[in-house]
Parts: structure tokens; C-alpha cells; sequence
């Protein structure tokens, strides 16, 4: 347990001093930038919230890409189910209008449907025919990419925008505000303990975290193996949903255009970096969250361009990925070393 | 008749990209590499391309930029995943981010623009004529005057199949594949298969994006690539890597773009023709899947 | 006589903390045959993984003809004209003999990336088959040819780059009684050309017929060596285990009652419409344990599989307790087969999960005591309490209920696979080589348990490649050739010899 805290704080350092070295050859003052970066994201309550807002569909996401991959499925599709859920809870919220009490709901179950159906088409596709989920996701994620940017761009296009968006949704489907702070926040946290619970509590979170890691023996073993495939499919589709349809209900209430884009490999790149565990996902989520917030304050003080963040981000994968399983090869090797001198002492 | 010599060439330059990828891609997957990144590595060598192209104005530094971009890639998964042993996939993953991020990032830095780079300056790379062939009717105009990267693409294709099947190297990098152990106490390192692999695919992705940003178009825009590196990957597995295979699953995805474009001539919108390429990759997944099923059902 | 390799004082300690060679000295002549003897685990590969350079030492010095040596990788040591040949054949079966051999030291015409001169391969090839009389085509395709074959195809892929010493890791395993005198003759020959051959084996048997001199091995230390023909069977037992060793079955007569399980014409067939499963039908009763003997991949595969649900049969039916299971799901079959599989990490348990985790799975499903919430929920106060009432009856040795079940030793992990299968309460316990890999201790340990099955009426089915062991606990042995079933033996009215004659060729010819 202090081994993995361990190295993971030291892959952040690593990953940091790396990023620094890049910002040095760059031209830039890293300290004052990662300063500007901390300030704009951490630096008040204004900041913080606005961090906490942004790491909602991060969290989300990387909680999907988690329980997929501890669970067998490669699901890499979560950029598709986010904006079929977005699309989903963006539909609901145009034709549909009720008190806040029954819409917010109504919409947020709109969403978490529009993920898992398009989870649960790739689900299918491998169900039925054996299609293999990694490539039928990344391919649906293009899908779904091209038609709801059709759907916004023709017939819910929103004629009074200058680029393809809809119109602002119902307004009782707003996430409202609790003090400064958006209740999307409460409703990921309380994802995540849930998330928790089944994963490590539920009879199916006990088959699925055994499948992942040995589906054979799963197998063998008289667990429902198909069935569950299906369940995380449509589970982590439906977490994916729930994060689109939170980005449209707690930010700009409608679907713009590229909503998709922005989250495109996040949610996949925070599960990498937190090693599938649900905890490590929300941690390293609102991390990702601080750096993006904090880059767009610290390209107006700083004049590094904002888009650093994504080097950044890329950076931080691969040496905190690096970074732990190397850490566990050199712990080990010193080990042994250490026996080897006094064995031949 | 232009209908058809349209849709043909619409072909070949759809098809081009995804060949030299999956090419390069084949080393590594013979070699035994678990390698998703060549869509990085594309999409770098595309930026690189235009930079290169458009400080010398010449296309042939474009191109030794854009091999150059793609290695960089390269020597990073090499250090990674070779040296460090970390998890392929995961490598892959970072480092098609990093390319993102990066080309993005230097797009803003370097040119001062968002989204889409272009310039009078950028020499593109040319076609080549044959005026002897081009005489003929349908054939001529079809085989003549291509770019020249389609010509080096049906080149490496013959010569992919030499070096895998016909050569030492081949015989070495498909035992480090099919087994690393046999191959290591045969005394060679299946590491250094393994290195010499992801270089190669370096090259030829190189290629790819180089074909990308200054033959298909002459201009770098971000994410140019639009996933063009997973449907080079799927061509590799429908085919387990054979070059000829690749060359004709790329023609047919090829097809399947130029379709696209031309329907889009027929007023159906661009997001749907978009789509094509990816419903057929669907399809073509869909063949081998159920290929796949029925040998499976007949083996036990 | 100086010695032409020797080994000074090395130490290899796998990380974290696996002390595998401690501190062994030992010396090799020049055309001697050489066992190294030990238990599993004993250390013997190990030291011949460093020797060749596969494995790297922590300390110590090799030395070759008196000088020191350092061979960073195996090429090295085949460089100086030092081959092994694993215990897993490591072949590329989609290569053909030529090529296996050649990789690595491949005749080129020149050109870009070196063109392959296959039709001098084949000839050079060829040349080394016809000098050791060895028997074999070239171009046949690796997968293709028998297991005895692959052992040639590995030995001649050496004598191809000259080696003047050979290490063989217990290549007597993978054969038959019948082929391995062919292998001894063969060994005895390039013995007699001046190759030294270093022999890991822990059969004893065997090593004392071939060698002239042999090492002992335990727990990564040298015990001693001797010559071979001043020691005995019992005495090199003694030294390799630590104590006295028993080679007689402790089974004692025991009544065997109702049929519990049957096959009947089960056939599996391949899609090139090759038989691997023959129309096989045999029962076991209650209180019963019937042996399957039988060189691997002679349909053992196929049979558990079908068993087990995870591949259907083409034709024929399974019952047990006169139910017939072939439709039923896997988990329905577990209500009345429990199972231990040959691989423990692929088949048996889940390596990074907990031991709590791999301890209640199948009991998971079929217990309602480990779920709440009409099952939605796992009880984990029962899991935990199971949990240490199997390790404590099957004396597994943990640090935790939590830690990872890669953290158990062998034989522990094997306790409590066995042990949790063994909790199931089914009448039919299926067991695809229960003892590989495991030591001396452990195995007397999982034979026991084995009877005491027997004594509790339950009807046991045990695939083994090892026939002492099936001569101990099993009551009929059946012997399975090319997917059929060609002997059905009682085990106390046949031999050794026998069953290997029917393993062999399947029938018994005069």
C-alpha cells in the first residue's frame, strides 16, 4: 500500500520534472508556470469548484474505462457513449419539459440509456458475432462523432448560433448550483461510491474483477462470463452517458459543437494512470481536471499556450505508468541483490 | 467512364495511407509488439512533413522530417516498452496523446494558428507521369500520374513480403513473434528484433504521413490522421499481417473513402459519407469474426 | 583430471527473495555425461541457466578450461560450444526443421536484410541428421511431427553450431518408457565423440543408467557428487529429499460402490476431420480412483474439456450419478464435478487476487451462506471464516487472507485449490495432473488427500504423465493413445512396463 502511494507520488514528481525540462527547452519559466497552473486551478473557491466542475465527466469517464478494464472488456468507447448520452439528455431536454424534480432526474436516466445503448450495440456485436470489442468501440466512437454532429449541424441545429450547436435545454434540467459549487459535483462522487461498493461488495463486482484477471478460471469456476460482459458493457456505457449528460445539464445546458473531442482519450488515460482502482480514478481524474482548468488561467499570465496541458498530460501517462512498474522491478532486484551479497559473503 | 477512373483514384489515395501504415505495423506485429501507435506516429510525421516542407521548401526534407517525426515516436516506445518493459498497450495509448497534444501544441507555437496549417510556401510532394502509359485509355490515366508515395507504397508492399518471407530478418522477426524464447536461446535477442521492428514502422508510417499532409492535401490540421492509424490496425489482424492481404483490405477500404466522397457529390452530407470508412471497417470485422467463429466451432 | 567447466561459488537469487542457487560450486569434464539431480525447485535449472547465460548470476565465476568466462547471453555460450535444450521444447511449430535449426545461423545469399539460401540450409541440415543418424526431414513442418522428434529437432539445432557441450533439462519427461533407451544410445554416442553432456533429471532410475558422474541438488545448495557407479537409488534419494523416502503406495483396499460417472462413445473431432476424442467410454465408481495414463496430447485435453463444458463433444454422452451433464452449463456441472486443473495459475486461480477471492469461488454460487441480498451481495464474514477454516485444514501456510495468491508457494497454492474443490461437496472429482511441479513433501501430501477422497466415497478420475504415480494411489489405470482408450487396467495386475508398452503404440504386440 505505501509502495503504491510511493511510486505513484514519485511518478507525478517525475512526470513533472519532465514537463519542466520541456517547458526549460521551450523557453518558459517552469516554476512560474506550474504556479499559474496551480493558481488558476486550486488557488480559492473559485478555482476549486470550476476544477471539481470540470473533473466530473473525467471522473466519470475514467471510472468507465476502470471498470471495463479490471473487468475483461476493453471498452475504449467512451468518447461515443458520452455524447450519445450528452445527445440523449440534450433530445429530452428540448421536447420535454417538467419541474426540476422529475426533468433532472428524467434526463439523467436519458443519458445513462443513450451510453448503454451504445455500449450495448458493441456488446452485441461481440455477443452475436464475436466482433472484438476494442476495435468495434474506437470505430462507433467515429460514428457517433459524425452523426451527432449531423444531428446538431441540420435537424437541431439551433439557427440563432454562428457554429452548429442546439438550443439551450429545458431550464428545470439544469444541474443547479449548491452554493458555488455544482451539484454534478455531489452526483460523481456519489457515482464513484457506488461504483465501489459493486465492484467490491456485490457478488457480480466479485465475478467480473476475477474475469478480468482470469477468465478462464472465472470460467471454470461457474461464473456467468458472457452475462457478465454484457452487464460491464452496458454499465460502463451508462457511466459514460451519465458524464455526457452532466457536461450539457451542469455546463452550457446544450450540445455544442466538438463536445465530444475534448474528452476523447481522458477518461481511458486516468484509468491507465490510476491502474484500474476506482479510488485512484477519482484522485488522478481531478488532477487531470486541475491541469486543464488551470492551463487556460495560465495562458493569460503566463503566455504558454493552454495546449501544453495535453503534452503535459501524455507526459504524465507514460512515466507514472513507467514509473510503477519499475519501481516494483527495482524494488525487487535490490531485494534480491541484497540476499544474493550475503549469500556469497 | 470519369465516374469510374474518380472512384478509382479516390481509391488509391484513400487507400495509400492506411497501406503504408499497416505495412509498418506489420513489422511489429510479426515481431510480437502489441503496437497501436500508429496513428501517433502518422500524425507526427504529417506535422514534421509540413514543417520540414515549409522551412526548405522542398518536399524531400518534408519527407525526411516526417520519417524523422515518426521516430521520435518510435524511440520513445522503444525506450518504454523495450527497455523499461512497460505495458504495451498502455505505451501505444500515451503515446497517440502525446502526439495529439504535441502537434497541437506546435501548431499553436510554432506556426501561430489553431486548427489548420497551410501555406503557399509548403512544396508538396508530386505526381509522377508516365507518358508513354498515359496514352491508354482508363488504364493511363489511372496508373499515371500518382503521387509519388503511391508508387513507393506499391514498392514496399513487394518489398514488405521479401524482407518478412524471403530473408533472415524475416525469419528472425517472425520468431520473435510466434516465440521469443526459441529465438533468444537461438542466441539472437528478440529484444533487438523487437527495436529494429518499431524503426521500420517508423519509416513506413513516416510515409503515411507525409503522404497525408503533402499528398492528399498540402496542409496539416489537427488530428488529421481521424483514426486512420485503428483502421490500419484492423487491416493487420483481419489479414495476420500478410502484405499482400493488407494492400488489398486498404484498397478496399480505400474504395469505401473515395465512396464517400462521391456520394457526397450526390448531396448526401459530409458526416455521413465521414462514416464509411468505419461502417466498412465494421463489415470487414464483422467477415472475419464470423470466419474466425467457424473454424473455432470446427476445431472442438 | 582438471575440469573443462567449472563453477565457482555461484548464487542466483531470483527478486524479490528467491534463493534458487546458493553458493554452488561443481566441475565438468571434458566427454563425460553428467546428472544434476534434485527436487522440483532444487535449483538444478537455474544453474544451467546461468552456465548458459540465460539467466543472469549475482556472483560467482565460470570458468572454462580454466579460464574465466562471462556469457552475457545464450549466443555467447554457443559461441565457446555450449548448447542446452530446455524442458519445454522451445521449437516455433510454424517453422519447418530446417528453419528451427538454421535461426539464428542462417546461410545467406546476401542483399537487403540478407536473402535466406534455403536450399543449402536444407542440405547442411540434412548432412548433421545423416552424421548422428538421426532420422529426420527437414522440411517436415514442426507441428507436425511427435514429441520424441522435437527433442532431436532442439538437440541437432546445437550439434548444427558445433557445441562440444550439451545441457539437457529433463528430457526423459515428455517421453515414453520405449523412447528414452533410443535417447540414451544417442547421448552415449556423442558422449563417446568427446561431448560433454550435463543431464538434469529427478529420476533416478534413468540418471544412474546413463551418467558417470552426478551432482545432487536441494533447496539451491550442492549436496555432493558422486561417481554413478558407487552409489544406489536410495542413498541419492536420501540426499536429494533430506530424509527417507518411501516408494511404496500407502493405499489399502477399499470397497468400491455405485457408478458415478460414465462416458459413453465421446468423440471429439478435429474440423480436418481428425479424431482427438475416439469414441471413448469408460465409468468410475464410488470409492474409486481410476488412472489415465497416457503421453500428453493424446486426448487428455480434449476429454476434460469435455467434461468440464468447456468444449462440447462432436457425438456420445457424459452422465453423472446417471444424470447426463453434456447440455447442462458449467456451473450445473460444478454442483456435481469438482476439479483440479494441470495449470494452476491459468486454470486453477486468479494470481493477483486475493486468497479470500480464489478460496470461495464455485462455493460463491453454490452456497447460500456466502451471499446476501438474494445474491446480489457477498457474505464476506462467511467468505473470511471459510477462508481460514480451509487454509487450517489443509494446512496452507499464508501471511494473510488478503495477500495476492501469487505470494503462496507452489505446493500451497495447490493445497488450496485442492482444498477448495475438495469442500464442494460433489461426488466426482476430476484432477488433470495434480502433482506437476510440486515437491517431494507436497505430493506425498496431495496423494493423501487423494485417498482420503477415496475413503469418503467419492469417485476420482486422475490424468497423469507420471505412471509411479498412478501405480501408488490408483485403483484401475486406463491408458489413452491417439485419442481411444486402449487398456484398461487393474493396477495391481499390470506393471510399468506394460502401461508404457500401450502408451506407446497402443496395443500390445508380441
Amino acid at each position: 500500500m505505501t509502495r503504491r502511494i510511493l511510486s505513484g507520488v514519485l511518478g507525478v514528481v517525475i512526470a513533472l520534472v519532465v514537463g519542466a525540462i520541456i517547458m526549460l527547452i521551450e523557453g518558459y519559466e517552469p516554476l512560474a508556470t506550474y504556479g499559474a497552473l496551480a493558481q488558476f486551478s486550486l488557488g480559492g473557491i473559485g478555482p476549486l469548484t470550476t476544477t471539481l466542475k470540470n473533473s466530473v465527466p473525467l471522473v466519470l469517464t475514467g471510472l468507465s474505462a476502470a471498470i471495463a478494464f479490471a473487468s475483461g472488456p476493453v471498452n475504449l468507447g467512451q468518447p461515443g457513449q458520452l455524447v450519445f448520452g450528452a445527445l440523449a439528455a440534450t433530445l429530452g431536454g428540448l421536447y420535454i419539459s417538467l419541474p426540476p424534480v422529475l426533468e433532472i432526474p428524467l434526463l439523467l436516466l436519458l443519458a445513462i440509456a443513450g451510453g448503454a445503448l451504445w455500449s450495448g450495440l458493441a456488446g452485441l456485436m461481440k455477443q452475436a458475432f464475436g466482433m472484438s470489442e476494442f476495435i468495434v468501440t474506437l470505430m462507433l466512437n467515429m460514428i457517433a462523432d459524425f452523426f451527432t454532429a449531423w444531428v446538431i449541424a441540420y435537424p437541431l441545429m439551433d439557427r440563432k448560433a454562428f457554429s452548429p450547436m442546439t438550443p439551450p435545454i429545458a431550464r428545470s434540467g439544469w444541474m443547479p448550483d449548491i452554493g458555488p459549487l455544482n451539484s454534478s459535483v455531489l452526483l460523481m462522487l456519489a457515482a464513484v461510491v457506488v461504483m465501489w461498493f459493486v465492484f467490491q461488495r456485490w457478488r457480480a463486482g466479485y465475478e467480473w474483477r476475477i474475469t478480468g484477471q482470469n477468465s478462464l478460471f472465472a470460467r471454470l469456476g461457474g461464473c456467468d462470463v458472457r452475462g457478465n460482459f454484457m452487464a460491464v458493457m452496458l454499465v460502463t456505457g451508462a457511466l459514460a452517458g451519465l458524464a455526457g449528460g452532466l457536461v450539457v445539464m451542469g455546463g452550457p445546458h446544450r450540445f455544442l459543437k466538438g463536445l465530444g473531442a475534448n474528452y476523447a482519450w481522458d477518461g481511458i488515460m486516468i484509468a491507465i494512470m490510476a491502474n484500474n482502482g476506482l479510488v485512484e480514478t477519482l484522485i488522478y481524474g481531478v488532477f487531470v481536471a486541475a491541469i486543464q482548468t488551470g492551463a487556460l488561467g495560465m495562458e493569460l499570465i503566463t503566455n504558454v499556450p493552454s495546449e501544453i496541458a495535453q503534452v503535459l498530460q501524455a507526459v504524465l501517462v507514460l512515466v507514472i505508468v513507467a514509473t510503477r512498474e519499475y519501481a516494483a522491478v527495482v524494488f525487487d532486484r535490490l531485494a534480491a541483490r541484497r540476499q544474493a551479497r550475503e549469500r556469497a559473503a | 467512364m470519369n465516374i469510374i477512373v474518380g472512384l478509382i483514384t479516390g481509391m488509391i489515395s484513400g487507400a495509400t495511407p492506411i497501406l503504408l501504415a499497416a505495412l509498418g505495423g506489420a513489422f511489429t506485429f510479426y515481431a510480437g509488439i502489441f503496437n497501436i501507435a500508429m496513428e501517433g506516429m502518422m500524425l507526427m510525421a504529417a506535422f514534421f512533413a509540413v514543417l520540414g516542407s515549409f522551412l526548405f521548401h522542398s518536399w524531400l526534407v518534408g519527407l525526411l522530417f516526417a520519417i524523422a517525426g515518426a521516430m521520435i515516436l518510435a524511440l520513445i516506445f522503444i525506450f518504454f516498452s523495450v527497455t523499461l518493459n512497460t505495458d504495451e498497450f498502455v505505451t501505444g495509448i500515451a503515446l497517440n496523446l502525446f502526439a495529439l497534444g504535441s502537434t497541437t501544441y506546435l501548431l499553436r507555437q510554432i506556426f501561430k494558428v489553431k486548427g489548420v496549417f497551410t501555406s503557399k510556401l509548403i512544396d508538396s510532394i508530386p505526381n509522377i507521369h508516365f507518358p508513354l502509359i498515359e496514352k491508354i485509355p482508363l488504364l493511363g490515366p489511372v496508373v499515371s500520374g500518382r503521387n509519388l508515395i503511391v508508387y513507393l507504397a506499391v514498392i514496399a508492399t513487394i518489398f514488405c513480403y521479401y524482407l518478412v518471407f524471403k530473408t533472415r530478418f524475416g525469419l528472425r522477426l517472425r520468431a520473435a513473434g510466434y516465440n521469443p524464447n526459441s529465438l533468444d536461446s537461438s542466441g539472437v535477442r528478440t529484444s533487438r528484433m523487437r527495436i529494429q521492428s518499431l524503426l521500420l514502422c517508423a519509416v513506413f508510417c513516416g510515409l503515411a504521413g507525409a503522404f497525408l499532409s503533402l499528398g492528399y492535401v498540402t496542409l496539416f490540421a489537427e488530428n488529421m490522421t481521424a483514426g486512420r492509424g485503428w483502421i490500419s490496425l484492423a487491416a493487420i489482424i483481419l489479414v495476420d499481417g500478410h502484405p499482400y492481404g493488407i494492400a488489398l483490405i486498404s484498397l478496399l477500404f480505400g474504395f469505401f473513402d473515395g465512396l464517400g466522397l462521391f456520394l457526397q457529390g450526390y448531396g448526401v452530407s459530409s458526416q455521413f459519407t465521414s462514416m464509411v470508412p468505419y461502417i466498412a471497417t465494421l463489415g470487414a470485422l464483422y467477415v472475419y469474426a464470423r470466419r474466425n467463429r467457424e473454424r473455432e466451432r470446427n476445431a472442438l | 583430471m582438471d575440469d573443462f567447466i567449472s563453477l565457482e561459488h555461484m548464487v542466483k537469487v531470483y527478486p524479490p527473495r528467491v534463493l534458487a542457487v546458493d553458493n554452488v560450486s561443481v566441475g565438468f569434464q571434458k566427454g563425460e555425461i553428467h546428472s544434476i539431480v534434485g527436487e522440483n525447485g532444487a535449483g538444478k535449472s537455474t544453474l544451467m541457466k546461468l552456465l548458459y547465460g540465460l539467466v543472469p548470476f549475482d556472483s560467482g565465476v565460470v570458468k572454462i578450461n580454466g579460464a574465466a568466462v562471462h556469457f552475457r547471453k545464450p549466443g555467447d555460450a554457443i559461441a565457446m560450444g555450449i548448447g542446452m535444450v530446455h524442458q519445454e521444447i522451445e521449437l516455433i511449430s510454424q517453422y519447418t526443421v530446417w528453419e528451427n535449426v538454421v535461426l539464428g545461423a542462417e546461410p545467406v545469399r546476401g542483399g537487403i536484410g540478407g536473402t535466406l539460401d534455403s536450399a543449402r540450409a536444407i542440405e547442411l541440415v540434412r548432412r548433421k541428421i545423416d552424421e548422428f543418424q538421426f532420422n529426420l526431414d527437414p522440411s517436415a513442418q514442426v507441428e507436425r511431427i511427435s514429441v520424441a522428434a522435437l527433442q532431436k529437432v532442439e538437440i541437432l539445432k546445437l550439434l548444427y553450431r558445433n557445441v562440444s557441450v550439451l545441457i539437457l533439462d529433463e528430457p526423459t519427461s515428455v517421453l515414453t518408457p520405449q523412447e528414452i533407451p533410443q535417447l540414451f544410445a544417442e547421448l552415449k554416442r556423442l558422449r563417446d565423440k568427446d561431448t560433454t553432456i550435463l543431464f538434469i533429471s529427478h529420476r533416478l532410475d534413468e540418471v544412474l543408467e546413463l551418467s558417470d558422474r552426478i551432482t545432487v541438488m536441494r533447496k539451491g545448495k550442492k549436496i555432493a557428487t558422486v561417481a554413478a557407479s558407487e552409489t544406489n537409488k536410495e542413498a541419492l534419494a536420501q540426499m536429494m529429499v533430506g530424509r527417507q523416502v518411501i516408494f511404496t503406495s500407502k493405499r489399502t483396499p477399499h470397497p468400491r460402490g455405485d457408478r458415478v460417472f460414465e462416458a459413453k462413445g465421446l468423440s471429439v473431432t478435429r474440423h480436418d476431420g481428425l479424431k482427438l476424442l475416439d469414441n471413448v467410454s469408460f465409468s468410475v465408481h464410488a470409492g474409486e480412483i481410476v488412472g489415465i495414463a497416457g503421453v500428453e496430447g493424446n486426448g487428455q485435453f480434449e476429454l476434460v474439456n469435455s467434461v468440464m463444458g468447456l468444449a462440447a463433444p462432436t457425438s456420445g454422452s457424459i452422465t453423472v450419478n446417471g444424470g447426463g451433464i453434456t447440455k447442462l452449463s458449467i456451473l450445473e456441472r460444478r454442483k456435481l464435478i469438482s476439479f483440479v486443473p494441470q495449470d494452476r495459475g491459468k486454470m486453477g486461480a486468479s494470481l493477483p487476487a486475493s486468497i479470500l477471492d480464489n478460496a470461495i469461488m464455485t462455493h460463491h454460487r453454490l452456497e447460500p451462506r456466502f451471499s446476501a441480498w438474494r445474491g446480489l451481495v457477498l457474505n464476506y464474514r462467511n467468505a473470511r471464516a471459510f477462508t481460514d477454516t480451509l487454509a487450517k485444514r489443509f494446512s496452507v501456510q499464508m501471511a494473510s487472507r488478503q495477500s495476492p495468491f501469487r505470494s503462496l508457494s507452489g505446493g500451497n497454492q495447490q493445497k488450496l485449490i485442492l482444498g477448495r474443490e475438495f469442500l464442494l461437496s460433489t461426488p466426482f472429482f476430476l484432477m488433470d495432473q495434480p502433482t506437476r511441479g510440486l515437491d517431494v513433501g507436497s505430493i506425498e501430501y496431495v496423494h493423501g488427500e487423494i485417498l482420503s477422497m477415496r475413503e469418503a466415497n467419492r469417485a476420482v478420475l486422475l490424468i497423469s504423465a507420471d505412471l509411479e504415480e498412478l501405480f501408488l494411489i490408483a485403483d484401475r489405470i486406463l491408458v489413452m493413445h491417439r485419442g481411444r482408450i486402449v487398456a484398461d487396467l487393474v493396477a495391481e495386475q499390470t506393471n510399468i512396463e506394460e502401461v508404457g508398452r500401450y502408451m506407446l503404440e497402443g496395443k500390445i504386440t508380441a
